[in-house]
């Protein structure tokens, strides 16, 4: 037990309890498919995969490394447009596909690390912002290429099957689900690696003070580059994983601006810089607009007899609380940028802090 | 020939409404070095100010806007006083989310409001134009420049003759060695998001007759006008007056000689272009 | 050979000459200072030997090998390294990470870099702040940790840039010892310092700015005798 001590991180959250607790964690999440089959969860939880994946994937550029950039919808957007492109047209299945699309990320990554990163704070975030918004533009307009507006639709997802025997046609939820918790899980682990090792050392002096992380030796472009292309590669197996599941991708959906603000709103919300932020953000946020998209709130607070079916605030609840959602996600950001900067996790441990002080 | 003169017109003309943009986002960022992400949805609320004002009312745009100036200077003013200011401190990151969730709020709020169904203001004299010199010139379009020359020049007036205006001005060079004078610094900072805000507004209210009205049309404006200030250096509203009329210029003949879809690929990358090769733009950092 | 040559060294500023054609050399295991009034060009001049500027003219040789316009983190690899006027903690990182990042320019191993950094803090005696964030150290303590940090990297030459500014008597006391058993473990030193007692006692040679040139060398008795250096700085200073 001594030895296993040694090996491990002395940092929090990496005590024996907290492993013990997440094992037991990624057990049940494993076992969950055979005991819940309302299909309606599994899609949430699919949801909830893929938003943590893009976050944490954000979280290693911005929350680690400090550069936020505000356009990682090029990075999934790629990966989903690769990924499809490929299967509808060339009939690559997508377990090859999403190599291509992360390899494109890559590259992609690569040139916006080349001519953004000389870029410093907010001029980074404006940079960032507009290639996107280029790559969009150039979606849309490449009809050729992308169908433009039309989108992909994804119809021709193959069998998957190993040595002749069938594993899954992918008509039900399942197989994406556990493909949504390995990656997620790669996801983390990944963090993990990146926090107790010396890349993480080094983005996380970047972050703070880059001049002075450059004076102790710490190849400023090198480093950022590495975050950025850790970053990319996981949003656009977010980016191959959503195309696939949804079916359905268009430049506004996956290109598009409102995308790269969410992605980045999940580790604010939860807590940038921090393994379980992206995880509390994506928890936070999946249930709650799924909840306002579909009528649940409207639909509890008519049944508690808070609002009046007929009123003219149910009317207006019912017929427009479902589109809602991105205003809560505004109004969130403003709350949390205003009371909680630190996040959900951030702020939760400053209260534990606070606690252990009094009870010292 | 002549369709390049034509696109230069058109250019110019439009390019006066982006000036003032422009001019709003700059002097937001001189005086509180804020990076406004909600600029474009403030245009925004002018044209749907200008909309219902021409629906309801009855009031001609052109005229409406002796209204819609004081009414989006004074919501300028409580965004500032509630929201901006607490964040004046924090980093320029959260600062940036902070303007982007209250872009979002505005934005979304619009669309409960009022639906996302584009909304056309035609007033008589919408497509009606004259030729001069052989090219067709838009009357609303002209008529904005118009005003937004006059406007530009009130402004000029504003901040170099009077105190007030060279108080911002101070503000705006060195916030600590203004406050040492006396000045109020926290007022400055009302003041000019207040004004920032009322440029913006106004610039909706003389576009409204010529674009299409729904929430989401202040994004593309927001983009626009970073690039407008960028170009013209963060802070200067001389460059942002030029740079908002070489936007205007850059993406009508742009768009005539790449196709209409293209012309907002040719101002981004102009955009990336400043940023890279000349971040402190065409006239440099901080000088108002 | 010389530890650092400055050979005509000028860095300009627009029309403005923050340096202008300064020349001297630094013996290995000596301690060099640099004083002058404000203004006078001495970070200028810190900045283009550590590779935040290029110097306009002139080079700056380091071992014999050429370092104009290498890039900073290049410069500390090669064992020059050096502390800031305005100190630059990495304030969301505890005291410990904060000297480890300077250990791991050395080893890639997490728990050598460790075993380094506690090394350092019981140098600069801080060890008992390991755990703290390096964000809420006063000053005093600040300008330790950046020592700390930067004698992590294991330089073979150290500039620092007003390491006893703003300290009280006794924290200045701490860190001229800590100069001073840095000489004795043979790193060599340049020294930007306002506080000319401690200049005096701890200089091998000093080097005196004026108005971007360099106004005069020599020992700190000749320094503080020479007429010129007296009417521009020092005033009627008894060494």
């Amino acid at each position: 037990m001594e030895s296993l001590r040694k090996i491990l991180p002395h940092k929090t959250g990496s005590t024996p309890a907290v492993l013990f607790a997440s094992a037991v964690a990624v057990t049940a999440l494993f076992l969950f498919p055979k005991f819940v089959q309302n299909t309606y969860v599994l899609h949430i939880m699919i949801l909830i995969f893929l938003n943590i994946l893009m976050g944490s994937s954000w979280n290693i550029l911005g929350g680690y490394t400090g550069q936020y950039s505000v356009g990682h919808a090029a990075y999934f957007g790629v990966g989903a447009y690769t990924t499809l492109m490929l299967m509808q047209v060339r009939h690559i299945p997508p377990w090859y596909g999403v190599w291509a699309g992360m390899a494109a990320a890559l590259v992609v990554a690569i040139i916006i690390g080349a001519t953004c990163f000389r870029l410093r704070g907010p001029y980074f975030v404006l940079a960032s912002i507009a290639v996107t918004e280029i790559l969009r533009v150039v979606a849309l307009n490449l009809k050729d290429v992308t169908n433009g507006a039309e989108g992909i639709l994804a119809t021709e997802l193959p069998v998957l099957s190993i040595h002749g025997t069938v594993i899954t046609n992918f008509f039900s939820k399942v197989p994406f689900y556990y493909a949504g918790l390995v990656f997620v899980l790669l996801i983390i682990v990944v963090t993990w690696i990146v926090q107790r090792s010396k890349l993480g050392y080094y983005f996380q002096a970047i972050r703070e003070d880059q001049d002075a992380a450059s004076s102790l030796g710490i190849n400023i472009t090198f480093f950022k580059n590495t975050a950025l292309a850790i970053s990319a590669v996981f949003t656009s197996l977010a980016g191959s994983l959503y195309g696939m599941y949804v079916g359905f991708i268009d430049p506004p959906t996956v290109l598009g601006l409102e995308l790269s603000v969410q992605i980045v709103l999940i580790c604010i919300i939860g807590g940038i810089g921090t393994i379980s932020g992206p995880v509390v953000g994506a928890t936070v946020l999946v249930p709650l607009s799924e909840a306002l998209r579909s009528n649940l709130i409207t639909e509890e607070l008519i049944k508690s007899g808070f609002v009046n079916a007929g009123s003219r605030t149910g009317v207006f609840l019912t017929e427009n609380l479902a589109h809602a959602h991105v205003l809560i996600y505004g109004i969130l950001v403003v709350i949390v940028i205003l009371f909680m900067p630190e996040g959900i996790v951030g702020f939760m441990k400053k209260l534990f802090a606070i606690k252990k002080k009094e009870s010292a | 020939m002549t369709i390049f003169f034509q696109a230069l017109i058109s250019g110019i003309l439009i390019g006066g409404a982006y000036a003032l943009v422009g001019i709003g986002l700059t002097i937001i960022f001189g005086v509180m070095r804020i990076i406004n992400f909600a600029h474009g949805e403030l245009l925004m609320l002018g044209m749907y100010a200008t909309y219902y004002l021409f629906t309801l009312l009855h009031i001609d745009p052109f005229v409406s806007i002796l209204a819609t100036i004081p009414l989006m200077f004074v919501y300028g003013g409580f965004v500032q006083k509630v929201f901006i200011n607490r964040v004046l401190g924090a980093l320029p990151q959260n600062q940036i989310l902070l303007t982007i969730g209250l872009g979002l709020v505005m934005s979304n709020t619009i669309m409960l409001a009022f639906t996302s169904d584009y909304k056309i203001l035609s007033t008589s004299y919408s497509s009606s134009s004259v030729t001069l010199a052989g090219m067709s010139i838009s009357v609303p379009l002209a008529m904005s420049f118009l005003i937004t020359m006059c406007i530009t020049a009130a402004l000029y007036w504003f901040l170099i003759r009077t105190d007030m205006g060279q108080a911002i001005r101070a503000t705006a060079q060195d916030r600590e060695a203004a406050q040492l004078m006396g000045i109020n610094v926290k007022r400055m900072s009302i003041i000019a998001f207040g004004l920032g805000t009322s440029l913006a507004g106004t610039a909706g209210a003389l576009i409204a007759p010529t674009y299409y009205i729904f929430p989401q049309v202040g994004g593309v404006f927001t983009l626009k006008a970073f690039v407008i200030t960028v170009l013209g250096g963060m802070g200067s509203v001389v460059g942002a007056t030029l740079g908002g009329v070489l936007i205007g210029i850059a993406e009508s003949v742009g768009g005539v000689y790449f196709g209409s879809g293209w012309k907002e690929v040719v101002v981004y990358t102009l955009f990336l272009l400043v940023l890279l090769f000349k971040p402190s733009g065409l006239m440099g950092k901080s000088r108002m | 050979m010389a530890m650092l040559e400055i050979k005509n060294v000028s860095r300009f500023f627009g029309g403005l000459a923050a340096n202008s054609n300064i020349s001297f050399s630094l013996e290995e295991g000596t301690i060099m200072g640099l004083i002058g009034p404000n203004g006078a060009g001495k970070t200028t001049l810190f900045n283009c030997i550590t590779g935040y500027y290029a110097p306009s003219r002139g080079d700056i040789l380091f071992r014999g090998q050429r370092m104009n316009g290498l890039r900073p983190d290049k410069i500390c690899k090669l064992g020059m390294a050096r502390t800031w006027q305005i100190v630059r903690p990495l304030a969301k990182m505890s005291v410990l990470d904060n000297v480890m990042v300077g250990a791991l320019l050395r080893t890639n191993s997490l728990n050598t870099a460790r075993e380094l950094a506690r090394e350092q803090l019981k140098v600069v005696r801080l060890d008992s702040k390991a755990t703290s964030l390096a964000g809420g150290l006063p000053i005093g303590e600040r300008k330790k940790l950046e020592m700390a940090r930067v004698l992590a990297t294991q330089p073979s030459l150290l500039l620092l840039d007003e390491v006893m500014g703003g300290l009280s008597p006794t924290e200045s006391e701490e860190i001229i010892q800590l100069v001073l058993n840095i000489k004795k473990s043979g790193i060599t030193q340049m020294v930007i310092e306002h506080q000319m007692r401690a200049i005096m006692r701890i200089s091998n040679r000093i080097v005196v700015l004026s108005s971007g040139e360099k106004l005069a060398e020599g020992t700190p008795q000749e320094v503080a005798n020479n007429r010129a250096v007296i009417d521009a700085y020092l005033g009627e200073f008894r060494a």
